[in-house]
């Protein structure tokens, strides 16, 4: 057998095993009730903020606890807890993914949030017309 | 009838329009007289067909320079008629910043490469028509084949700028198209003067206010443009069946996309990591993992074109790694700009609708190109004679192997979003993003390393392995020691994966050292010094350097700011978790108030704000002592942010970091405080008072003065006809301050009574005056200290130890670069003067 071909049989097997490893690290998007089935195990959970319940982030009282409401996919509404402080614009955001773990107290405790808000980078039109309305 | 409307400013617009299709339909030019007169057997044909595409060339070079001064002047002078303009700019841009406002928009970063396209066409054209000229018409040469290419991606380029709408399908996206045929049923368009409403744009997006925006995306994008060149080569060394002539002409040129391409990178890196405020310099995310692998490719590419140069292996690995490169710019472009990075980017990239378009160039040349590839692999020279496993041509071919299995990797997990649309998967990415990729690439960086240090060391064809281990020993030697002060003085205890990712961080300071080492050594023994020869040492010194810089910056990162207020414990993430290991990394910090953090004594001082600048700056100040409390040292920072820009609610922070030689203190702001958000449930309370009295409160005392008539201050306008008196107070803290205050009261038009209070921010203090009691001589002050500290900032603060050294390893490659481009570039004159090669 060649060299080449020994070097390029060992560069697969070891392409392919690492690739393998690597997907076991993917998480999966899920809905609070299937995330609740794997409590301590963090998964992405996609919602939207739920604006008729308290948001809470009283830097005063402790710097790294924001709480708010977010209603995912399913429609489930339930708590989250964010370690650290309320991001830019987040009352704005369309859509939300967070990155956490249900807990056993059926709150979701997350940490990460990444927010979807078009408003920033591409002006939808009611937002456009109220920058300008705001201006007149 | 189309309806008239006032004051627009049409002109400019449809000279950019015209622009955009003159330079469009000159590429198409280009191309075809290109490949006509790379085609052509004839001589007298192939001339004239050439002459035509640098004709059409240049009409296009003309047209995309053009395109940018038209669009210079409409952000100039402020035409918010057009959708860019008033999406991008606003008055009080300062003009520094109007240039990246160029580049803030899609059509405006299509139409940066563009330029540098049009730039690097025309310096190819020049460089190869006179190489070509020595060959005396004996073949096609290289200017026809490799410009045809060049024109192609300009016509592709110039085509995202176009704004037609073809068989339905809407082609490209035009800079210049006009707000009202942007949002046609706003209702504001129904008034002929709606540009009397439209009186500012929503300006630049924070983010991108600073000066690393200013030269970043130029930089980047020179690089990205850059890549083609090298692709350009090798797809013309496949069509014209000369496969091994193009290496000479195209190594200076792989040389110079690898340098810009990674100054643009680490640019990126740098830039990054003084504004945004992830707290880092690198986070894998999907815009900067596009930047990178293509990199990858060109830097593994320009190694195994080297091999071949000296020994006749690996050509084949060459056209690969060279037309994969540029195949991987096209797949990042269409990555972060198609919007498919949706939910797992922080880059908020959105579709323009281009995707299709993206998508469809990215094929054309991968499958052109490819097909190319495949059809003539076989009579691509290769050496019959396998190389010893004692040789440089080997181990370097396997360093190029690690540099795509790495590339691989990247590209895998970063295209999760696309193997999800592809096969209707919900896969998510990893919960540990930075880990995920850290963990492999670890490895990668160790095995490059090491590499970096030893394969010099060994022969082309044949190596006497006792004069290698001659050679090496000392080197080896001063490496262990270096690595092992670090290991030993360092105190790396990075524990946050485990003992398995600490031994690997370990293993990469040695193998890093030894790189720098290594080279150094062989700069000296074995290049006596010689700096014309010495550009791949250097370059190598600057990469151990680099990987050192991350190793050492990124396992020692130390968060200072620790909540000790907080009222959650540490239990509150899950074991194990990243973020059970750093759980309380805001800090609150009332003004004044010092805290300690780390080695220092933190005190926020107050925010300040100028006028023509957005940002709010906040200024704190860091003490440091030593163990019996002397001062060792002091200075104050000041991180700013945007606060509430363009409208949003919230903030966007600006990290202000303080550099050492040896590590940077860095901090930035994650909430301020906002007055409308409090609730106050103080209450005032009554005091009757007559010069002289004094009245106290929790923090404080105050005395009447006296009481003043014809008060000044900046709050209150007096009017013909006010009776106005103000309580002049002296205020005295607890810790011995003083204030003084003037509250006023008046009566206007003999009728109406007004208070004007007044406040005393750092003490929280309001103080009205309420009344005159004329019977008691007397006057009524209502007083109150709010229970709410009413200034306040939430900032995080990190040190990064020898971040320096990331930067100036960058620097060192850079210059390593040079050195090695200018080498090829005379190696290329040379033997054209000679009639060999090209």
């Amino acid at each position: 057998m060649k060299k080449s071909n020994i070097v390029l049989l060992v560069v697969i097997a070891v392409a392919i095993g690492v690739i393998i490893s690597l997907v076991g690290d993917f998480s999966s998007y899920e809905t609070f009730a299937t995330a609740a089935k794997k409590p301590n195990r963090e998964f992405h959970v996609i919602g939207k903020l739920e604006k008729s319940k308290q948001m809470v982030y009283q830097p005063q009282k402790n710097a790294n606890f924001f709480s708010f409401y977010v209603k995912d996919k399913s429609g489930a509404v339930r708590q989250v807890v964010f370690n650290g402080s309320e991001p830019t614009d987040f009352e704005k955001s369309e859509q939300i993914v967070l990155t956490g773990s249900m807990g056993s107290d059926d709150v979701f405790h997350c940490s990460q949030i990444l927010m979807k808000c078009p408003s920033k980078y591409k002006p939808d039109q009611v937002a456009m017309s109220k920058e300008i309305q705001a201006q007149m | 009838m189309e309806k008239q409307y006032i004051g627009e400013h049409l002109f400019p617009g449809q000279l950019g329009h015209f622009l955009v299709i003159l330079a469009f339909v000159a590429s198409i030019v280009a191309t075809i007289a290109y490949i006509t007169a790379t085609v052509s057997k004839e001589p007298s044909d192939r001339s004239s067909w050439r002459r035509l595409g640098r004709g059409a060339f240049f009409v296009q070079f003309g047209a995309v320079f053009s395109i940018f001064i038209v669009l210079i002047w409409i952000i100039f002078h402020h035409y918010f008629e057009y959708q860019y303009v008033w999406e991008y700019t606003n008055r009080d841009l300062q003009t520094k910043f109007l240039l990246s406002s160029i580049w803030n928009g899609q059509e405006g970063s299509f139409l940066l490469w563009s330029m540098w396209d049009c730039v690097l066409g025309a310096v190819l054209m020049f460089t190869s028509a006179k190489a070509d000229r020595k060959l005396a018409g004996a073949t096609s040469g290289w200017e026809a084949p490799v410009m045809t290419v060049m024109s192609f991606a300009q016509f592709c380029l110039a085509s995202m700028l176009l704004g037609i709408y073809l068989f339905g399908y809407k082609v490209g996206s035009s800079p210049f198209i006009l707000f009202r045929q942007a949002n046609p049923t706003m209702p504001v368009f129904q008034n002929a003067n709606y540009l009397s409403f439209i009186t500012d744009g929503r300006g630049l997006n924070p983010l991108l206010q600073n000066y690393w925006m200013t030269i970043h995306p130029p930089v980047l994008f020179c690089g990205f443009a850059s890549t083609i060149v090298p692709f350009a080569y090798a797809f013309a060394g496949l069509w014209t069946k000369r496969f091994t002539e193009w290496i000479r002409p195209a190594l200076p040129w792989a040389l110079f996309s690898g340098m810009v391409l990674g100054t643009g990178v680490m640019m990126g890196a740098a830039w990054a990591y003084e504004t945004l405020s992830f707290g880092g310099f690198w986070a894998w995310d999907p815009v900067e993992n596009a930047a990178l692998v293509p990199w990858l490719l060109m830097i593994a590419g320009i190694h195994t074109l080297i091999v071949f140069k000296h020994t006749g292996h690996s050509l084949r690995s060459t056209f690969f790694f060279f037309i994969s490169s540029f195949i991987l710019v096209l797949y990042a472009t269409f990555l972060t700009r198609s919007g498919i990075l949706g939910s797992t980017s922080v880059h908020a990239f959105t579709d323009l609708g281009m995707s299709g378009q993206l998508l469809a160039f990215m094929f054309v040349f991968m499958i052109v190109a490819f097909f190319l590839y495949i059809r003539y692999f076989k009579r691509i020279p290769e050496v019959k004679k396998e190389e010893g496993i004692d040789t440089r041509e080997f181990w370097m071919f396997i360093g190029a192997l690690v540099l795509l299995l790495s590339t691989i990797f990247v590209v895998f997990s970063t295209s999760i979003p696309v193997w999800n649309k592809l096969f209707n998967l919900n896969m998510a990415p990893a919960v540990d993003q930075k880990f995920h990729y850290n963990k492999v690439q670890v490895f990668v960086a160790i095995l490059l390393a090491l590499g970096t240090a030893l394969i010099q060391y060994l022969k082309y064809r044949k190596t006497n392995a006792k004069l290698v281990w001659k050679k090496v020993w000392k080197p080896t030697v001063v490496a262990l020691v270096i690595g092992t002060l670090i290991a030993v003085f360092g105190n790396i205890n990075f524990w946050d994966h485990g003992i398995g990712f600490l031994i690997a961080i370990y293993i990469l300071i040695y193998a890093s050292v030894y790189a720098v080492v290594a080279n150094a050594f062989y700069l000296i023994t074995e290049l006596k010094g010689n700096m014309k020869k010495a550009g791949a040492s250097i370059a190598h010194v600057g990469f151990g350097l680099m990987l050192l810089g991350i190793v050492i910056s990124t396992s020692k990162r130390t968060a200072i700011s620790h909540d000790t207020m907080g009222l959650i414990g540490n239990n509150y993430f899950p074991a194990g978790s990243a973020e059970a290991e750093h759980p309380e990394e805001n800090v609150y910090l009332p003004r004044n108030i010092p805290m300690a953090m780390g080695n220092y004594t933190v005190t926020y001082l107050g925010d300040s704000t100028a006028a023509k600048d957005p940002k709010t700056y906040y200024k704190v100040n860091y003490a440091e002592k030593d163990k019996q409390g002397r001062k060792v040292d002091e200075f104050t920072m000041t991180p700013d942010a945007f606060v509430n820009p363009q409208g949003q609610e919230g903030l966007i922070a600006n990290p202000d970091s303080k550099h050492y030689w040896n590590r940077d203190v860095f901090t930035y702001v994650t909430s301020v405080f906002d007055p409308s958000k409090m609730k106050d449930t103080a209450e005032y309370k009554t005091y009757q008072l007559q010069p002289g009295d004094t009245v106290f409160f929790s923090d404080g005392y105050m005395r009447l003065k006296s009481i003043v008539s014809n008060p000044q201050s900046p709050k209150y306008k007096p009017e013909p006809g006010d009776l106005a008196v103000g309580a002049d107070l002296v205020i005295h803290d607890n810790r011995g301050k003083e204030f003084s205050s003037m509250p006023i009261y008046y009566l206007r038009d003999s009728l109406y009574q007004y208070a004007i209070a007044d406040t005393i921010p750092n003490l929280a203090l309001y103080i009205r005056f309420d009344k005159i009691l004329p019977a008691q001589k007397k006057i009524e002050l209502q007083v109150k200290q709010s229970d709410v500290v009413n200034d306040y900032i939430v900032m995080k603060a990190y040190v990064f130890p020898f971040i320096n050294i990331l930067w100036l390893g960058t620097f060192i490659m850079i210059i390593g670069f040079l050195i090695s481009i200018r080498k090829r570039i005379l190696q290329q004159r040379r033997a054209v003067q000679h009639g060999i090669g090209s």
